[in-house]
């Protein structure tokens, strides 16, 4: 990506309606497997917005994961969120012109706190947070079709479950290799479908790292590309999975707290009781889930050349979904609900 | 074969690249994230080389179930059987596959990650 500071600014004076603007600051932040962040420091004169501004420009990485919403998409998901009061980094721009910096990018208002999951998990166990991260996802899932906002995220699966199960053994069956571990999985998740659920806004990547902490406390939810209708029970599912507590396996709830201090944010501002089977169903799903989007992301390094040792080492970790898979699944009683 | 790719000779070849191309230009944080992904690859290749035998193991184990052909066949008939429902009903079928598909995966992450299967006792068979 080249960041031609100068009309980067007058797309910002234009967009927000200044005299003039001049970008101070621009510089790669670190993270983001799929997409690419930089801090834009942008000083505004003229206008309502004038002032100092920290911004987020969000772009593209260097070859396409292949899912999920692409920018112009996650931006105006991102206006339904913000604007139904959900923390999340307010949108302010978005661009489809490859003049300014080679790609399409969106920008959003900077949030001060910590990504970093490592370093939130390391600050130790927070059932406040974790309480705050529940009644922030019953309020994503509120957001229900039908929504004309939300026109290019397509109709509403009628089954959630059934839909993504058939595409990630499509996706599977693409990526070419023989895995028995995940046909396991796969077989387990079709014998233990659970019934349909209405469908509502999912984020679709809800988990430790994917938020940002200041003070012990919640201050936005990140990365909304994977957002999209479906079964709320998956959110939860994701979040609790093993692979997400970074090290610290005793804190089934990202990490970070309990399930129980996740759950009774979830419920009390959800107004239902969480069903134990579902969300076990959707755990064994989140496995099957990563273990796919960790094949994606090695073929990025294997099929499509990009010379990323993440991308490399994330294929290795597939085997942590397969014992995922097989630990939640294996020996257990087969019944469809 | 058992083994997931990236081979251990490709992560190698790709940190002796990193390093070349572009490492001691990094900014320090980013140099500091690249240093850590050097040595989870360096860790894998260095468990590779000393665990050839394990795999061994496994091989024999699929070839007992699905005969002397082609080690690439029998994964491919194994994750076939699997889908056609072989193993759904329990029974010593059932319980011989599940033992192989976590040798398998205990293999791969020996390899990857051991650190992940720390504190988890219960299910491997």
């Amino acid at each position: 990506m080249f960041l031609a500071p100068s009309a980067l600014a007058r797309l910002i004076a234009s967009e927000l309606r200044a005299d003039r603007a001049e970008v101070v600051e621009a510089r790669r932040l670190p993270g983001g497997a799929v997409r690419e962040h930089w801090l834009v420091v942008a000083e505004i004169c003229g206008g309502a917005c004038a002032g100092r501004h920290r911004l987020v420009l969000r772009s593209d990485g260097q070859t396409p994961l292949g899912f999920g919403l692409d920018l112009v998409q996650e931006f105006a998901l991102l206006r339904t969120v913000h604007g139904a009061g959900i923390p999340a980094p307010e949108p302010l721009l978005c661009c489809g012109d490859a003049a300014i910096i080679g790609k399409p990018f969106h920008l959003t208002r900077w949030v001060a706190g910590e990504a970093d999951a490592e370093r939130i998990v390391a600050a130790g166990p927070n059932d406040a947070l974790a309480a705050q991260l529940g009644r922030a996802l019953a309020a994503v899932h509120a957001i229900r079709p039908p929504r004309l906002d939300l026109s290019f995220l397509g109709a509403p699966p009628v089954d959630p479950a059934m839909a993504l199960l058939a595409e990630y053994r499509r996706r599977l069956d693409a990526i070419g290799e023989k895995r028995p571990v995940a046909e396991w999985g796969l077989r387990w998740l079709a014998r233990n479908l659970p019934a349909p659920a209405a469908p509502v806004i999912c984020h679709g990547d809800f988990r430790t790292g994917n938020y940002l902490v200041a003070d012990g406390a919640l201050a936005a939810i990140l990365d909304w590309e994977f957002a999209g209708w479906g079964d709320p029970d998956s959110d939860l599912g994701w979040f609790c999975s093993r692979c997400w507590r970074f090290s610290e396996l005793e804190r089934e709830a990202g990490g970070i707290a309990s399930r129980t201090a996740l759950y009774g944010g979830y419920e009390t501002e959800a107004g239902r009781r969480l069903d134990p089977r579902r969300l076990r169903f959707w755990e064994v799903m989140a496995a099957l889930k990563w273990l796919v989007v960790a094949l994606l992301q090695r073929d990025r390094f294997l099929k499509q050349g990009e010379r990323s040792l993440d991308l490399a080492l994330t294929g290795r970790r597939a085997a942590e979904c397969e014992f995922e898979l097989l630990r939640l699944t294996a020996g257990e009683p087969e019944t469809r609900e | 074969m058992i083994d997931d790719p990236p081979s251990a000779a490709e992560l190698l070849a790709l940190v002796r690249a990193a390093w070349e191309r572009d490492f001691a230009s990094l900014p320090a944080e980013q140099r500091q994230q690249q240093a850590a992904l050097i040595v989870r690859c360096l860790a894998i290749g260095e468990r590779t080389l000393r665990s050839a035998g394990s795999a061994a193991v496994i091989e024999h184990g699929l070839a007992q179930h699905f005969g002397m052909t082609a080690p690439e066949q029998r994964l491919e008939r194994l994750a076939a059987a699997i889908r056609a429902g072989a193993y759904d009903r329990p029974g010593p079928a059932r319980e011989g596959i599940l033992r192989l598909l976590w040798a398998i995966t205990l293999r791969k992450l020996a390899l990857s990650n051991p650190a992940f299967t720390v504190g988890i006792g219960e299910g491997r068979g």
